[in-house]
C-alpha cells in the first residue's frame, strides 16, 4: 500500500544506457554541506535499473523527437498473452535544458488502442517546490488521480501526495514522505500512508535509510507492511550487480532477486539477467544496430517452478 | 577434405509414411537443348548467315540430337515441390539453441535445446555418421543419422548405396518406447527415370502395411512426368490412390502439379534474380475440404549474411523469418514470428546455431 504508480514507458529507462552523467550526485559533496537526498521514489532506484524488464510478444518502438521540447513515439505490441495494442506516448518539456532526467518537468501522455489513458504532469513551480498529477485510466474508467507536491531543502525532501481522493465514497489516500541527509552518505526517511475508505481507516509508517559509497548503495525500507533491501555495486565500468530482498505481510511470502547488467560499449550491446528465488530467470540483450538508428531487444524468462517461458522481441527505432 | 552434409527433413505424407528425402539430390539439369551444330560463317566471307538452330530435318539428325544431348534424370520424387517449399519460412517458437560439433570427417554430433513457450522443453541429441564409398562429389555413403529425445524418442535413418543405381534407406520413428513409423525404400535411378519402392508400418502378425510405389519420367529435358501409388492394408479394409505429377522446368522457374484422388497440390518456383526467389503454392484435399493458397518469397543478402523469408497464406497467416549470421563467430541468429489473423493467435521465437 502506498505504492506511487509510476508511468508504463519511463524515459529513464529507455535511454541508452552509455549516458556520459556523472554517477548519482547525491553522493557529491557541495560545499562541505549535505546533499539534497533526492525524492523517495528514487531510493531502490539504482538497483532496480539493474534488473532485466519482462519482454512478451513482439514490441516496435518508433521514436520521433519533432523539436527540443516535443517527443513523441509510436509503440505497436503483438502478443500472444495479452491483446495486442498499438500506444501514442507524446512528451512535451517545459524546458530543454534536462532532456534526460527522470524528473524533468513535463507533460506527459500516453493513449492505448483500447482507449486507456495515462497523463503525468511534472511541473517544478519554483526552485525548491515540484508539483506531480498522475490520471490513469482503464478504457473509460478512471483508475488512478493522484497529486503530489515536493519540497526540496537544501539536505531534505519532503513530499505530500493525495491518492484517489473520492467525495462520494468518501475514501482518500494521503502519502507523505521525508527524507533527510544524516551525513555525506547516509540518508534517512520515513513514510507514512494513510488511508480512508467508507468502512475502514488506517496508517502505515515506513522507516527508510540509504548508505552510499562511490561503488555501491545498499538501502532499506522496513515497516508494518513488509520490509524491502537492496543492493547496489558498481564493479567496473561495465558490470554492476543489484540484489533485492523484498519482504510482505499482507502476503505472507518474501523474495529475493540476484541482477546483473553488462555493458559492452564496443559492441553496442547490453545485457541483463535476473535470478529469482521464486525459480524465475530471466535475460534480456540489447543491441544497437549501428549504423541505424535502431535498437534490437532479445528477451527469455523461464519460471521453472510453473514450466512457462516467456520470448520476446522488439525493435526501437530512433 | 571438407565434409559438405545435406540437410535432411522429415516429410509426413499420407498415410503417415516417413519419407526422408535422400541427401544430396543429384544437380538439376542444365534444361537447356543442345543446340544443333550449325555453319559459323567468318566475317566477310561473302556466305549467307545460316540460322544457328536448325530445325530437325529428319529422323537422322534427331537421333544425333538426341545422343548429343540425353535425357536428364528426373531427380527423386519427393523432390517436385522441393524447390517452392524451401522458399517459405519455417514456423517456430520458444528458444532453440542448437550446436554442431564435427568430431571427423565422417562423424557429426549435434545438440538441440528447445525451450517453448506452448508444449514442453526438450532437449535433443543427434548424431550422424557418413561411411567412406564415394557416389559424388560430395556423396558418401553409408549415411546413418540417428537422433535421440529427452523423453527416449528416437529418429533413426540408414541410408545406403547398394548397387551402382540403386539406394536403399531404412528409417525407424519411436515416440517414448512405442515404434510409429519403420519403413524401407529402394530407389532406381535410370538414365531418364526414377522409380521408388517403399514398404511402410509393415506388421505380420496384424497383416498391415503401407506400399508407396513412385515413378517420375523425363520426357524433355524440362518436362517430368510420373506417378505415386500407394495400397494400405488393415485388417478389414485395404485401398488404394493413385496420384500423377508433372514438373516443368524453365530457365529460371520451375512448375509442379500433382493431381489425385487426395487433392491436388500446384507449385510454382521462381527465381527472379541472385538475391529474390519467389513460390506461390496451392493445396487442395478432399479429405479435409478445403483449399489453401500460399505466396512466399526469399531476400538472400550475402553482404550483410542475411536471409528474410517471408510469406502470407490464405488462412490469414503472416509469417517471416531472419537468418543473420553473426561473423565473425561461428553464430548464425534467427528471429521468427507469425501472426494468424483469423484466430488472432501470435506467435514468435529465436534461435541461436553454434558450429
Amino acid at each position: 500500500m502506498g505504492s506511487v504508480l509510476a508511468l508504463s514507458s519511463s524515459p529513464g529507462r529507455q535511454n541508452w544506457p552509455f549516458s556520459t552523467d556523472p554517477p548519482p550526485s547525491h553522493w557529491d559533496r557541495r560545499d562541505g554541506r549535505l546533499p539534497n537526498p533526492g525524492s523517495f521514489h528514487s531510493l531502490h532506484r539504482s538497483c532496480k535499473d539493474v534488473f532485466p524488464q519482462q519482454i512478451e510478444g513482439v514490441k516496435m518502438i518508433l521514436n520521433k523527437t519533432l523539436s527540443s521540447f516535443f517527443k513523441v513515439s509510436h509503440t505497436l505490441h503483438l502478443s500472444a498473452v495479452s491483446p495486442s495494442y498499438y500506444r501514442f506516448h507524446v512528451e512535451h518539456l517545459q524546458s530543454d535544458d534536462y532532456s534526460k532526467d527522470k524528473d524533468a518537468p513535463a507533460l506527459i501522455g500516453e493513449m492505448d488502442s483500447s482507449g486507456s489513458l495515462n497523463a503525468h504532469a511534472l511541473l517544478h513551480l519554483t526552485e525548491r517546490v515540484r508539483a506531480r498529477t498522475v490520471f490513469q485510466t482503464q478504457q473509460s474508467q478512471f483508475v488512478t488521480w493522484q497529486f503530489e507536491t515536493e519540497y526540496r531543502g537544501n539536505d531534505f525532501t519532503a513530499a505530500v501526495t493525495v491518492a484517489n481522493p473520492d467525495i462520494i465514497r468518501e475514501s482518500v489516500i494521503l502519502v507523505a514522505h521525508f527524507l533527510q541527509s544524516v551525513s555525506s552518505g547516509l540518508v534517512v526517511g520515513g513514510e507514512l500512508v494513510y488511508h480512508r475508505g467508507r468502512a475502514e481507516e488506517g496508517g502505515i509508517l515506513t522507516l527508510a535509510g540509504q548508505y552510499s559509497r562511490p561503488n555501491w548503495v545498499a538501502t532499506l525500507n522496513a515497516g508494518k507492511g513488509g520490509a524491502h533491501a537492496s543492493y547496489y555495486h558498481r564493479a567496473n565500468k561495465q558490470i554492476q550487480v543489484g540484489v533485492e530482498f523484498e519482504a510482505s505481510t499482507r502476503t505472507q511470502e518474501t523474495t529475493t532477486s540476484f541482477g546483473y547488467q553488462m555493458e559492452l560499449p564496443e559492441a553496442n550491446m547490453v545485457f541483463r539477467g535476473m535470478i529469482n528465488s521464486r525459480c524465475i530467470i530471466g535475460g534480456v540483450l540489447e543491441k544497437r544496430l549501428t549504423p541505424l538508428p535502431a535498437t534490437l531487444i532479445m528477451g527469455a524468462f523461464v519460471n521453472h517452478r510453473g514450466d512457462k517461458l516467456q520470448v520476446g522481441l522488439g525493435i526501437n527505432v530512433g | 577434405m571438407q565434409l559438405t552434409l545435406c540437410y535432411f527433413s522429415p516429410v509426413l505424407i499420407m498415410g503417415s509414411v516417413l519419407a526422408a528425402s535422400s541427401p544430396n539430390p543429384p544437380p538439376p539439369a542444365s534444361g537447356g537443348i543442345g543446340a544443333a551444330p550449325g555453319l559459323t560463317v567468318p566475317p566477310g566471307f561473302g556466305m549467307p548467315s545460316v540460322s544457328p538452330v536448325l530445325p530437325p530435318i529428319g529422323a537422322a539428325s534427331g537421333q544425333e540430337q538426341e545422343a548429343d544431348s540425353p535425357l536428364p534424370n528426373p531427380g527423386a520424387f519427393d523432390e517436385c515441390h522441393r524447390k517452392c517449399k524451401e522458399v517459405f519460412p519455417m514456423q517456430m517458437e520458444g528458444v532453440r539453441l542448437f550446436v554442431n560439433k564435427g568430431l571427423s570427417n565422417h562423424f557429426q554430433v549435434n545438440h538441440t535445446l528447445l525451450l517453448s513457450t506452448t508444449g514442453d522443453s526438450t532437449y535433443r541429441f543427434g548424431a550422424t555418421y557418413v561411411g567412406t564409398k564415394q557416389m559424388g562429389p560430395a556423396e558418401f555413403f553409408p549415411v546413418m543419422v540417428g537422433d535421440m529425445d529427452n523423453s527416449g524418442s528416437l529418429n533413426a535413418q540408414i541410408i545406403h548405396q547398394v548397387a551402382n543405381r540403386v539406394r536403399s534407406k531404412l528409417a525407424f520413428q519411436t515416440q517414448q518406447n512405442k515404434f510409429v513409423n519403420w519403413q524401407g525404400d529402394a530407389e532406381i535411378k535410370g538414365e531418364d527415370f526414377t522409380a521408388t519402392v517403399t514398404l511402410g508400418n509393415p506388421d505380420v502378425l496384424v497383416g498391415s502395411g503401407i506400399v508407396v510405389t513412385h515413378y517420375l519420367q523425363s520426357i524433355t529435358p524440362a518436362l517430368a512426368l510420373g506417378g505415386e501409388l500407394v495400397y494400405h492394408r488393415r485388417p478389414g479394409e485395404e485401398g488404394t490412390v493413385v496420384s500423377l505429377v508433372g514438373r516443368y522446368t524453365g530457365s529460371n522457374y520451375i512448375a509442379t502439379l500433382t493431381l489425385g484422388s487426395a487433392g491436388a497440390h500446384a507449385s510454382y518456383y521462381h527465381k527472379a534474380n541472385e538475391q529474390l526467389q519467389l513460390g506461390v503454392e496451392y493445396e487442395a484435399s478432399t479429405r479435409m475440404q478445403d483449399t489453401s493458397v500460399s505466396f512466399g518469397y526469399q531476400l538472400d543478402v550475402p553482404k550483410a549474411n542475411l536471409l528474410f523469408k517471408g510469406s502470407v497464406d490464405s488462412n490469414w497467416v503472416v509469417g517471416a523469418t531472419l537468418e543473420k549470421k553473426l561473423l565473425p563467430l561461428p553464430l548464425s541468429l534467427v528471429l521468427c514470428t507469425f501472426l494468424n489473423h483469423q484466430k488472432n493467435k501470435f506467435q514468435c521465437g529465436f534461435g541461436i546455431t553454434i558450429g
